[in-house]
């Protein structure tokens, strides 16, 4: 399918050609004032295994005082096979390297990554006074089907002009489910890339359709991963006013401020309002409350059905829609107000009811969840988050401990049997309920030099003591 | 008398054939004679519900005879399913077989053969002792592997009471081996040997060959006849095996003997306590460790000495009040505490065709195993990818807890559920499933004639 379209974009190229009227030389001064390669030093870590690869992708600076971004799909740790297994795939960029156009280069620090545009960022470190030049966006209020836009790819470093230029055409104006100018013949490895329309200007990067965020719902994770077809990418444009947000406030790795509602969901179908005798076009069916979550504190109840967000209609009837709603929750960020008008079956009749919640920051994801690494031991811990509880399907007020998230394979711990993925409980007696703790209990445990540590962990909904031999 | 005799014939049949046969040559060859005129060829025809469909598969296995009047041991995962059976005895003679009973947990079954047309006369394998089986000692393994019947290897016992910690599970999903360790021998196990006999040079069985090794040679696994003899015996009078259950994993003590200050070879440390079992309504926990029961020591420090810790408890009659002294921090206790009956690993299975899945009822097991809330509503086995159910989005692991919004709370209630939207054809069905710790409503829109008929009409 998608050599096909490939294919036919380059049957539009040879035959519209007259459609093309970019100035490239005009356009390729303005690009490498602000295009930049990204060098990347990235550790991938996967449970007892850890490597390191070296990355250049093409960046963009987006601000004077040298905020960088570039396409951070790698970056993002949140895959579907690491929730459900527990052996997450963790990859930290190790440095930052940004190199201008001329050749310059500038040290770099990794801020975070947008899980829903996968947008990455990075701040150029340099003396305060230097003034980077940056894109400046025009903000397009509508597209043309049919119409050409051109990005620039970055070349092998043994390349030289180290940028080239591409084109692709807006395809379609989507409007469900959101405003989005679908592009083709651009491919994945031009994400976040700056599109230019034919008069040169910067009008947005090229990203995906409703980056399909992680989320917690663990079973529709499943689903997709069992559904092996091979799907289109769906690229386009990430307009300017989209952006402006990001850049204003760009994620910060472990720093949340998404808006939480706390609660699990499916979309309401046609077939599902039909079988209902339900009057909505489309909706959020809320299938759990977690407990002492703004949703359980703004008395949603499992079964209601959310029909409107703020007086607008939420509209959605296709379970793929579903992130849109997430991320609009995790956009309207946390402190905010949100008015629901729901509908609510008992009895045998249907009520309409307005509720308010305040949402909360988002729980923490398993990547984001602090952690502490032990030398002596080998092994690298993190707390527990709202997603292991859900997994696991574990008590959120009972159960306590820490997660193992890494082992050096050989080290005390690994020797002791102790698995990427285990829950430690206790540690030399003391029942450990954060890192912090486990920090603690280590740290005793370093000046008494013990012969063996006795750990209590939980596996697979069974627990089990580990003796754990060392050698101080 | 006869055995004296016999050895007198041999030791005469020997000489007068003169010393060119080795003692060990006629050592196999008498074991040969006495077990293989009992072995069965086994040809059962087994149901498998995991894809979202019932299918039947015919498969090979072996048996040996040990009773006059027709009964066979195989292993479960051979014949523990089985629809209908073919036997094929050593005469090539084929009869026909019944499934009296089968217990995964130590992967037994026993069929009893089908002799009113058999002409032939039967024999009948001897049960050694497998407690008094030894490593170095030779035995012989003889079966269908890969179903080349009536075939025999040999070898030796390499370990007399090999123990997998762990989750072991047979092929059907079914835990196994709680209650047993396995002989190993390097003598060929292959696919199709699983069932047949392990023979000592005395012509008797002292082992039924179960398990092998995928990417290794000469590792292959018997159930100790001590364990089948229990088994057998519990089958074929009561028809299963009772058991006992309270509710605890244990674990080796060893090496944790300093840090719960304990003499060596005594006691047995609980490592976990399943939830709403006795042990847990007791108030039993992680750390303790069981000294006695009815005053009677138990020790564990090695793993191969859980599984005769976990069929002493199992032992008991079901509904038996033990009185467990433990050890916790330091102080002796004594805790009471009535057993349940262990009951059946895994739930009837059913096949909901019309819906396009397979379901099986939730046992107490499997809500310990598959971590559920509780053992309310059925277990969604199988989903055929193309259908109602899987359109729909159901998925294996799902629990239905009501059906267009009445609950279910057994097999039963959905069994008699199903069949009546099927019998009355409709188009539509919500089920409402708990899938990791939340609730899901999934619609199934069913295609039938009547409700083909009746979108026809609309149109």
């Amino acid at each position: 399918m998608k050599k096909y379209i490939l294919a036919l974009a380059g049957v539009l190229i040879a035959i519209n050609s007259w459609g093309l009227s970019f100035d490239f030389s005009k356009l390729d001064n303005k690009a490498r004032e602000y295009t930049v390669a990204v060098n990347m030093t990235v550790e991938i870590s996967l449970g007892m295994q850890s490597t390191e690869t070296q990355d250049r992708i093409i960046g963009t600076v987006v601000s004077k005082d040298g905020l960088v971004i570039f396409d951070g799909t790698a970056l993002d740790g949140e895959s579907p096979f690491s929730m459900m297994s527990g052996m997450q795939i963790d990859t930290k960029p190790k440095s930052v390297e940004i190199v201008m156009m001329d050749g310059t280069k500038y040290p770099a620090d990794y801020i975070g990554t947008d899980r829903y545009t996968h947008i990455g960022f990075c701040k150029i470190n340099s003396d305060k006074k230097k003034e980077f030049k940056f894109v400046d966006f025009k903000k397009r209020d509508n597209f043309r089907v049919g119409e050409w836009l051109a990005v620039y790819l970055l070349m092998p470093e043994y390349i030289e002009p180290s940028l080239a230029a591409d084109v692709g055409m807006v395809a379609s104006l989507i409007k469900i489910p959101e405003d989005f100018a679908l592009t083709v013949g651009f491919n994945d490895l031009e994400m976040t890339s700056v599109l230019y329309d034919s008069l040169g200007s910067p009008v947005g990067v090229l990203g995906e359709l409703s980056g399909q965020g992680p989320g917690f719902e663990s079973g529709q994770m499943m689903q997709s991963m069992s559904q092996s077809q091979q799907t289109l990418p769906l690229l386009g444009v990430i307009p300017p006013d989209k952006l402006e947000k990001l850049f204003a406030n760009p994620p910060k790795k472990g720093e949340i401020n998404r808006g939480w509602l706390g609660i699990y969901m499916q979309v309401l179908t046609s077939d599902l309002a039909d079988y209902w005798g339900l009057n909505a076009k489309g909706g959020i069916i809320i299938n759990e409350v977690a407990k002492d979550s703004p949703a359980d504190s703004a008395g949603l109840k499992t079964g209601d059905i959310m029909i409107k967000i703020d007086g607008k209609e939420i509209g959605l009837n296709k379970e793929e829609n579903m992130p849109i709603f997430q991320r609009q929750i995790a956009e309207l960020g946390a402190g905010a107000k949100a008015n629901f008008e729901i509908l609510r079956r008992q009895d045998g009749k249907i009520d309409t009811l307005n509720l308010q919640a305040v949402l909360a920051a988002a729980p923490l994801s398993p990547s984001e969840a602090p952690q502490y690494k032990d030398t002596n031991f080998d092994l690298t811990l993190r707390n527990m988050v709202f997603a292991d509880y859900n997994i696991n399907n574990l008590d959120r007020r009972q159960f306590k401990g820490v997660v193992v998230k890494e082992l050096e394979s050989g080290g005390w711990a690994a020797v002791g049997e102790i698995m990427p993925g285990d829950i430690i409980q206790a540690i030399d007696g003391k029942k450990v309920t954060s890192v912090d703790d486990a920090k603690e209990v280590f740290s005793k445990i370093a000046e008494k030099k013990p012969k063996e540590v006795v750990f209590f962990i939980w596996r697979d909904n069974k627990t089990s003591f580990a003796n754990i031999k060392t050698e101080w | 008398m006869k055995r004296i005799f016999l050895a007198l014939l041999l030791v005469l049949q020997s000489s007068a054939m003169a010393a060119a046969i080795p003692p060990l040559q006629e050592a196999i060859y008498y074991a040969r004679d006495k077990v293989l005129p009992a072995l069965v060829h086994i040809q059962p025809v087994i149901t498998d519900y995991r894809t979202g469909k019932m299918i039947k598969q015919s498969v090979v296995g072996s048996g040996i005879i040990f009773q006059k009047d027709g009964y066979v041991v195989t292993n479960y995962h051979v014949a523990g399913k089985a629809e209908r059976i073919i036997c094929t005895l050593y005469d090539r003679e084929q009869v026909k077989a019944q499934l009296v009973g089968g217990d995964p947990m130590t992967d037994i079954a026993v069929i009893k053969l089908d002799l009113t047309d058999y002409k032939g006369t039967l024999n009948v394998a001897e049960f050694g002792n497998s407690d008094s089986v030894q490593v170095g000692q030779y035995v012989l393994a003889m079966g269908s592997p890969l179903a080349l019947s009536r075939s025999v290897s040999c070898g030796v016992i390499s370990t007399t009471d090999r123990f997998f910690s762990g989750d072991v599970r047979l092929p059907s999903g079914e835990k196994t081996g709680m209650y047993n360790n396995w002989i190993q021998t390097d003598a060929a196990i292959n696919p199709g040997n699983s069932g047949g006999p392990l023979v000592d040079l005395n012509g008797k069985v002292v082992g039924i060959n179960s398990r092998a090794t995928l990417f290794a040679n000469n590792i292959g696994f018997a159930i100790p006849i001590n364990i089948v003899k229990y088994v057998t015996n519990s089958i074929i009078t009561k028809g299963r095996v009772v058991r006992s259950w309270i509710g605890v994993q244990c674990q080796e003590l060893q090496d944790l003997e300093g840090w719960f200050r304990t003499n060596r070879n005594q006691g047995v440390l609980i490592s976990s306590v399943d939830p709403q079992s006795p042990a847990d309504s007791a108030g039993l926990r992680a750390g303790d460790i069981i000294l006695k029961i009815d005053n009677r020591p138990v020790s564990a420090r090695f793993a191969e000495e859980l599984p005769a810790f976990y069929k002493l408890i199992a032992d008991y009659p079901a509904g038996t009040k033990l009185a467990l002294t433990i050890q916790r921090d330091d102080t002796t206790k004594t805790i009471d505490l009535v057993t349940h009956e262990l009951g059946d690993v895994l739930g009837e299975d059913l096949e909901c065709k019309d819906w396009g899945f397979t379901a099986k009822g939730i046992t107490k097991q499997m809500a310990v195993d598959n971590q559920l809330e509780d053992t309310l509503g059925i277990y969604v086995s199988g989903v055929q990818k193309v259908g109602a159910a899987g359109d729909g989005g159901l998925l294996p692991g799902d629990v239905i807890k009501a059906v267009d919004e009445r609950p279910v709370t057994t097999y039963k209630e959905f069994y008699d559920q199903y069949n009546a939207l099927t019998a009355a054809s409709v188009a539509r069905v919500l089920l409402t499933v708990r899938r990791f710790g939340s609730t899901k409503f999934i619609l199934l829109k069913i295609e039938n004639e009547k409700a083909d008929d009746a979108e026809k009409i609309k149109e």
